[in-house]
């Protein structure tokens, strides 16, 4: 079949971008990626990109096919054919481009060393054998154990772009891995990284990483239980915690969320101060309720009654989670065979 | 210029494992890798890593070593299989410990199932990304171990000083130029060379860029001519469906429906040797009762949650790849080259002939494999072998300090070689030479072979080497992200190592393992219970012999 592209392309060395269109002559199942080294090997060898395993598990390939992050060996090509369409290929967003569809994926690893990506034993000498855990306690951790970092959710996340310096979704999907596992000693000191600045409460819920991940890792759900993890801790101080706090009263109270009140009670009556010429600006703009005309929900019984039901789920997941053990026991197997 | 204690070049498990091991020992450690460390090819891997610990029925570490003797065809060093049989139970404790997620029994302890030819149920598994699995936990431990890594960037050659390995040359391949990389002790980790053939399960980084640099720096390599086809391989890419999937009680059966392998394997069935499923599959093909070049491995009667639960990877791999929903209808599978047995000659601390250079993995040979690998022992090879060459180079350079002296102008010379490439403007471009390789070594040294077939492939692959010395034209002449200069420079890899390959498998008159002649079917103990080697002789291949070492079981009838 016949295939033809739009490629983005970057020459570093002349600092020179453009936009090509390649068309070539593939088989029926080929990928993007088969496209992409058939336009390399016969077309033009100096098209560049990432390759390795085409099987959807080294994370080399990511990429974007008309503004959408993918993994390249993970896209047939067969129904963008048979739609008639002619897709652009760019490299992913949010990093910096190094070359074509190769972005420099250093400040992606970067994000991931900060948030302490490794078990945490506390310093225990581990048992002689394997520590004893249900398969149920591991399968709390194994949907962000498929992560292979391929950045496509960090390529189409909104809040870093608005804050590059957010830990972003790759990051903190990678963080929920440790923070459920029973093995893990980590404890507050590893939710204090999340939990501060750049951390969890940056994410924006656009859930567009949980709708690109070529992986059904569902970062943004990871971050929810990072969230959930930080809040059992009792770590509420942070203005995160706090605006998502104020979020639930307000909408409890009045039904509905009022800005008016959120940014007071979240940063304080003094950084609230500060925030008036800013107000002052939104008000001029009418991107301001009238303060002082009350707001209530016609219907709010209902909205608190989605509140409590929410509530009630969330309190049953936290009972489950609490059930089993939340330490390993130190070496059952050990003790056994010795009595 | 950098200079480490310890340089690792490879980052795959074997790799990872080295280089956290000798950091242990208080020694400066820097890794190089044409990849980053969780793009490795390690990371494919599905099924399990194969311990003796006993959590699914009665095992122990002797009966693990003697179905791996038995397996390799009796080519497998014995000591040899003996130690990593042995260590093998605390290496997967460790790893567990590091954080490794294995799928649990009921009482909370490693799962473990049976794979092909093993004797007991003894492959522990993390459903079936196991490869994926230990290869990101390796990874974070890498991270904590303050391991200097040098990404993307790709080894050319060894510097030596005349007698010791002293360093390697790299292309640094984002920024372009070529780094001197000077070490006391070199472990080579760079994985295996299954690019050389059409429809493999592997990687496109795997083109045996280290055992070339080894060979042409003089140092033999081992059994070179044997290669594994993976009895389970997708027929439009060559993607590996796990062995786990007859593990977990899939059948393969022919065009007439028939559960053909117990006509090859009375007793094993689907889980004979891959060697021995491979053959048959090719067999039944040959004779006309394949399906589109195909068998068929029928997981339907698994039905949909076991398959979700254990082989979720599999299904998805089907899917994207093959169209096919396995819960649904069964799998077209045929074998592929997946696993190369021989590699550079080591012993079992992974030392090579040459001071300062050391090797594990699947780039090296032990040799633990032999003449056929069993499913779940490569993923313990890279963890018990990198850990020993690990902490063995260390404890070396601890004890003997720094070896010979890097000369400067290495660098100068890969330069200039460098861009001699860049240079060349008249020429075939590499891809076409890459095809027809590919086809010779599938065609020709594949399942069967023959004397015909292997000479004719012979004088292809020195036909290729002739036309890739007349220089092949890189179209991309930038410096910075040349990804068309390095598949030029694997080419370069691949055709020395086919060259290695073939006359290797021309010269051993006989069947063993994954060595199949249709002129010599059967095994011949006496003439070929010998390790071949393969030296660098000015640019050609010379071969020597070895004997094996037989510790404990006799050569005997191999059957399943």
């Amino acid at each position: 079949m016949q295939v033809t592209l739009k490629i983005e392309r970057y020459n570093p060395e002349a600092d020179e971008s453009r936009q090509e269109t390649f068309s070539v002559d593939v088989v029926e199942e080929a990928t993007l990626l088969d496209v992409l080294d058939v336009i390399k090997d016969e077309v033009d060898g100096s098209l560049t990109y990432r390759k390795s395993c085409r099987m959807a598990v080294c994370g080399s390939c990511g990429m974007r096919m008309d503004g959408a992050a993918v993994l390249a060996c993970k896209t047939p090509m067969r129904p963008v054919v048979e739609a008639g369409e002619v897709p652009v290929i760019s490299p992913m967003g949010n990093l910096p481009v190094l070359k074509d569809l190769v972005v420099d994926m250093e400040p992606f690893w970067a994000k991931f060393r900060a948030i302490k990506p490794y078990l945490d034993d506390g310093g225990e000498e581990p048992p002689v054998k394997e520590w004893r855990v249900q398969q149920e306690e591991l399968d709390r951790v194994m949907t962000e154990a498929l992560c292979i970092q391929c950045g496509c959710c960090v390529s189409e996340c909104n809040s870093m772009e608005a804050d590059p310096d957010f830990l972003g979704p790759a990051a903190l999907a990678k963080a929920a891995r440790f923070v459920n596992d029973v093995r893990d000693r980590g404890g507050k000191s590893r939710l204090e990284i999340y939990n501060g600045p750049h951390g969890v409460w940056d994410c924006t819920r656009c859930y567009f990483c949980n709708q690109r991940c070529p992986k059904g890792v569902h970062p943004r759900d990871a971050i929810a239980k990072v969230g959930a993890a930080i809040y059992q801790e009792g770590m509420h101080s942070d203005g995160g915690a706090r605006h998502a706090k104020v979020f639930v009263k307000s909408t409890h109270q009045t039904g509905y969320l009022l800005e008016t009140h959120l940014v007071p009670e979240t940063v304080g009556p003094v950084n609230a101060i500060k925030e008036i010429p800013f107000a002052l600006r939104l008000a001029r703009a009418g991107k301001v309720p009238n303060p002082l005309k009350p707001h209530k929900a016609k219907k709010l019984d209902e909205v608190r009654k989605l509140n409590k039901l929410i509530e009630s789920q969330e309190q049953a997941t936290l009972e489950a989670a609490n059930a089993g053990p939340t330490r390993p026991p130190a070496d059952p197997a050990q003790s056994k065979e010795s009595e | 210029m950098v200079r480490h204690d310890v340089v690792v070049v490879g980052a795959g498990l074997a790799g990872m494992r080295a280089a956290i091991e000798a950091s242990r020992y208080g020694v400066d450690v820097g890794v190089v890798s044409k990849l980053h460390p969780t793009r490795s090819h390690s990371g494919a891997a599905e099924g399990g890593i194969n311990a003796a610990l006993g959590n699914a029925g009665e095992d122990d570490p002797q009966k693990h070593t003697f179905f791996t003797v038995k397996g390799s065809d009796y080519l497998g060093d014995q000591d040899a299989i003996a130690v990593m049989c042995e260590e093998g139970p605390g290496d997967i404790y460790e790893l567990e410990h590091m954080g490794a997620i294995f799928s649990r029994t009921d009482d909370g302890r490693i799962a473990q199932r049976p794979f092909g030819a093993g004797g007991a149920p003894r492959t522990c598994y993390a459903a079936d990304i196991t490869g994926h699995v230990l290869l990101h936990v390796l990874y974070e431990q890498l991270v904590k171990s303050g391991v200097t890594v040098y990404e993307e960037w790709f080894a050319l050659d060894l510097v030596t000083d005349g007698e010791r390995c002293v360093g390697v040359t790299a292309w640094d391949l984002v920024r372009g130029g070529v780094q001197g990389v000077e070490a006391s002790a070199v472990i080579m980790a760079t994985g295996g060379l299954g690019r050389m053939y059409r429809g493999t399960t592997n990687a496109y980084a795997c083109t045996g860029d280290g055992m070339s640099m080894a060979w042409r720096a003089g140092v033999p390599l081992k059994d070179m001519e044997f290669m594994q086809f993976h009895p389970t391989t997708l027929k439009s890419n060559g993607v590996l469906i796990t062995e786990g999937a007859r593990g977990e009680g899939g059948y393969l059966r022919n065009s007439e429906g028939d559960r053909f392998m117990f006509n090859y394997a009375p007793n094993a069935g689907e889980l004979a040797s891959r060697d021995v499923v491979s053959r048959s599959e090719q067999t039944e093909i040959d004779e006309g009762r394949g399906v589109d070049g195909c068998v068929l491995l029928d997981l339907t009667h698994l039905g949909a949650k076991r398959i979700n639960e254990r082989l979720h990877g599999s299904r998805e791999l089907a899917m994207d790849y093959a169209g096919v929903d396995p819960i649904e209808e069964p799998i077209p599978v045929r074998p592929g080259s997946h696993y190369h047995m021989g590699g550079i000659d080591t012993d079992v601390w992974g030392h090579t002939l040459m001071p300062g250079l050391y090797a594990a993995g699947e780039c090296a040979c032990v040799s633990v494999h032999g003449a056929n690998r069993l499913g779940g022992n490569s993923l313990l090879e890279t963890v018990v072998f990198g850990r020993r060459t690990g902490a063995a180079a260390a404890q070396d350079v601890r004890r003997n300090g720094s070896g010979g002296v890097f000369s400067p102008s290495a660098a100068a010379i890969a330069e200039r070689s460098i861009g001699r490439m860049l240079d060349t403007n008249d020429g075939e471009r590499p891809h076409v030479l890459r095809q027809e390789l590919a086809d010779a070594m599938y065609d020709n040294a594949g399942i069967f072979r023959s004397a015909e077939g292997l000479e004719a492939c012979k004088a292809k692959v020195e036909e290729l080497r002739e036309r890739y010395d007349r220089g092949v034209v890189v179209q991309d002449k930038g410096r910075d992200f040349n990804t068309d200069l390095i598949q030029a420079i694997e080419l370069g890899s691949m055709l020395e190592m086919a060259d290695c390959l073939v006359t290797g498998a021309i010269a051993r008159t006989e069947s063993r393992g994954a060595h199949s002649r249709l002129d010599y079917p059967e095994r011949d103990d006496e003439a070929w219970l010998r390790h071949t080697l393969a030296f660098y002789d000015e640019g050609q291949v010379r071969l020597d012999y070895r004997p094996v070492t037989i510790t404990e079981y006799e050569p005997a009838v191999r059957s399943y």
